[in-house]
């Protein structure tokens, strides 16, 4: 060496960071040059003394670089710490999601009802409310469960809810009652020639 | 439809339907099995081509649901003009009802070709399988009806004589309204063919049958059946009654009286409902069977209920209900319908007497007014009569 190594040499000399050629060429210059060997102490002293006051301590930048170890398990606690927190707050958002969606359900409920209320006569709400008492629960000896005929916008359906057919028409159809258990549909088609659909129950 | 589905459904039509399935051949008779035709030999009206079109099958909860959308061809092999034609529909494997398609108005000479469209649906559970039909959907020759009022076909569900009423009414129409274009009586004729314009769609209803044992209503009342009287008609209405609740109307009947020393084998009751905003509609019509000639008066009744609603379901509340006789066959065969002059009189309400009046032609022909006016009219009408 001709002549004195720098103070990152040193530095890295004192971590034992540097390759076995290199730390043994600053080694011995140390043991020559007193300059250097003073600069060195001042070194270690300064490294010995940061890592006891750092024991209890945050890590700092150069204790980073000196103790990976201790900053790896820094790192792991604060990411531990803040997967903990983010689980908080998605607790937290969940809570206030849930909240919003009981509003909007109670909302839409109050409409429906108020809705049903204004526009569904009362003997129509009592069959159907029996419809379902009899879905759920069983059904009346006297009430219907034959084959159902009707019209709807665009067709006439006979069946049941399982199995049925239905032919279909536009929704400009003329629909009437086609005798006793019949219902018809009339139309003209594109073409411009009637058509008139008749659908029967049995 | 998820890959799931489309697989329950392709292995679905695999196993109903066979290698045929959504073929879309024109042979008739030999490849669709999604549709069958059963025509006579001897039928003077035959198909000569099919298509299937668009149809599809889905998967819905346990069921399968088929969306046919079938399109053929007839052709009159027959040596008489053709004036109407009803085909019975039917799904054998559902067992549930029948359907029909009828296409009266025509004027198909001998060796013309028309065509006829079937749009349908078919709900029925994945595990119901096959039960040795032929096909899914069956469609067989009714009737069909001849210019000269005569008629072809096993005439099942009694279409012959809807089909004779269908053309006396079209001759009704198409002279009645030659004699408003040879007078040119524009305003009349405007009156007549564009009523109801600015509604661009006629205005629906929607029906429910009701057959079987019914519970009873909370706030039914009797209703009185007004009768619409034709002066001419050989049987009149005198009046009838219903229990009615809300869009409900059960156990209707009306009184009739022979007005004719003529023998009537049958006659076909037409009623009108009117809703709670006072707007007329044809509900429908009751064909009744007289059985007694010396009978001359008779009670009609019918132990069923009818719920009405407006095209999109919503409850129609009944505000009145009016009978009137729509025709009527003699015994030998010939039948008798309201002349023009016997709707005009028998009301002054022009929106009943529209109603009153309002046949397959006259929505046919005020179709062709509307897009061709007073010449296409006319043309029509040449052609026609």
């Amino acid at each position: 060496m001709t002549g004195h190594p720098s103070s990152e040499l040193l530095a890295l000399y004192g971590s034992a960071d540097l390759p076995l050629l290199e730390r043994w060429r600053i080694r011995r210059h140390l043991s020559r040059c007193e300059h250097c060997e003073r600069q060195f102490s001042i070194f270690r002293a300064s490294t010995v003394e940061l890592k006891r006051l750092s024991a209890n301590e945050t890590l700092t930048g150069f204790e980073a670089i000196a103790d990976w170890s201790r900053l790896e398990r820094e790192m792991e606690g604060n990411i531990v710490v803040g997967l903990d927190a983010s689980r908080c707050i998605e607790k937290k958002r969940g809570s206030r999601g849930l909240l919003l969606k009981c509003a909007a359900a109670a909302g839409m409920g109050s409409l429906f009802v108020l809705g049903w209320a204004t526009h569904i006569p009362g003997e129509q709400s009592v069959r159907i409310f029996t419809a379902l008492r009899g879905a759920f629960g069983g059904r009346h000896a006297n009430e219907y469960q034959g084959p159902i005929l009707r019209s709807v916008p665009d067709g006439i359906v006979v069946g049941s809810p399982e199995s049925s057919m239905t032919i279909l028409h536009p929704s400009t159809a003329v629909v009437s009652a086609s005798g006793t258990a019949g219902v018809e549909a009339r139309y003209v088609d594109e073409s411009g020639q009637v058509t008139i659909t008749d659908v029967y129950g049995q | 439809m998820c890959m799931g589905s489309k697989f329950l459904a392709g292995l679905f039509l695999a196993l109903t339907l066979g290698p045929a399935a959504g073929a879309t051949d024109a042979d008739p008779n030999s490849v669709p099995r999604w549709l069958t035709f059963d025509f006579p030999r001897d039928s003077p009206v035959l198909p000569v081509s099919f298509a299937m079109g668009s149809s599809t099958a889905k998967i819905r909860g346990t069921s399968m649901m088929l969306d046919l959308h079938a399109s053929f061809i007839l052709r009159n092999v027959g040596g008489k003009a053709l004036s109407g034609l009803t085909m019975r529909v039917e799904a054998p494997d559902l067992q549930s009802g029948k359907g029909s398609v009828t296409v009266p108005s025509l004027t198909v000479q001998p060796g013309e070709t028309f065509p006829v469209k079937l749009d349908m649906e078919i709900l029925r559970p994945i595990s119901a399988g096959r039960m040795g039909t032929p096909s899914l959907v069956q469609v067989a020759l009714d009737c069909a009806l001849f210019s000269d009022l005569t008629a072809y076909g096993p005439d099942e569900l009694h279409s012959r004589h809807m089909l004779v009423v269908y053309q006396l009414e079209a001759r009704r129409e198409r002279e009645y309204l030659a004699l408003l274009l040879h007078n040119q009586e524009w305003s009349k004729l405007r009156d007549e063919l564009n009523f109801g314009l600015p509604e661009e769609s006629p205005r629906s209803l929607g029906l429910e049958f009701i057959h079987g044992p019914l519970g009873s209503v909370a706030n039914g009342r009797a209703f009185a059946v007004s009768p619409v009287v034709f002066s001419g008609a050989p049987v009149q209405p005198i009046g009838g009654g219903a229990e009615v609740a809300g869009n409900e109307v059960r156990g209707p009947y009306v009184e009739l009286r022979k007005m004719s020393n003529r023998s009537v084998r049958s006659l076909e009751l037409g009623w009108i409902v009117r809703d709670d905003h006072d707007r007329e509609f044809v509900g429908g019509s009751i064909p009744v069977t007289l059985s007694t000639e010396a009978v001359q008066s008779v009670k009609i009744t019918d132990s069923g209920a009818m719920r009405f609603s407006n095209g999109i379901g919503q409850p129609m509340v009944i505000g009145a209900l009016r009978a009137f006789v729509n025709d009527v066959e003699f015994s030998d065969g010939k039948v008798w319908i309201p002349s023009r002059a016997d709707i005009d009189q028998a009301t002054n309400d022009p929106v009943l007497r529209h109603e009153l009046a309002n046949s397959p032609e006259q929505q046919r022909l005020a179709k062709i007014y509307r897009l061709k006016g007073t010449t296409g009219l006319a043309e029509e009408l040449k052609r026609t009569n």
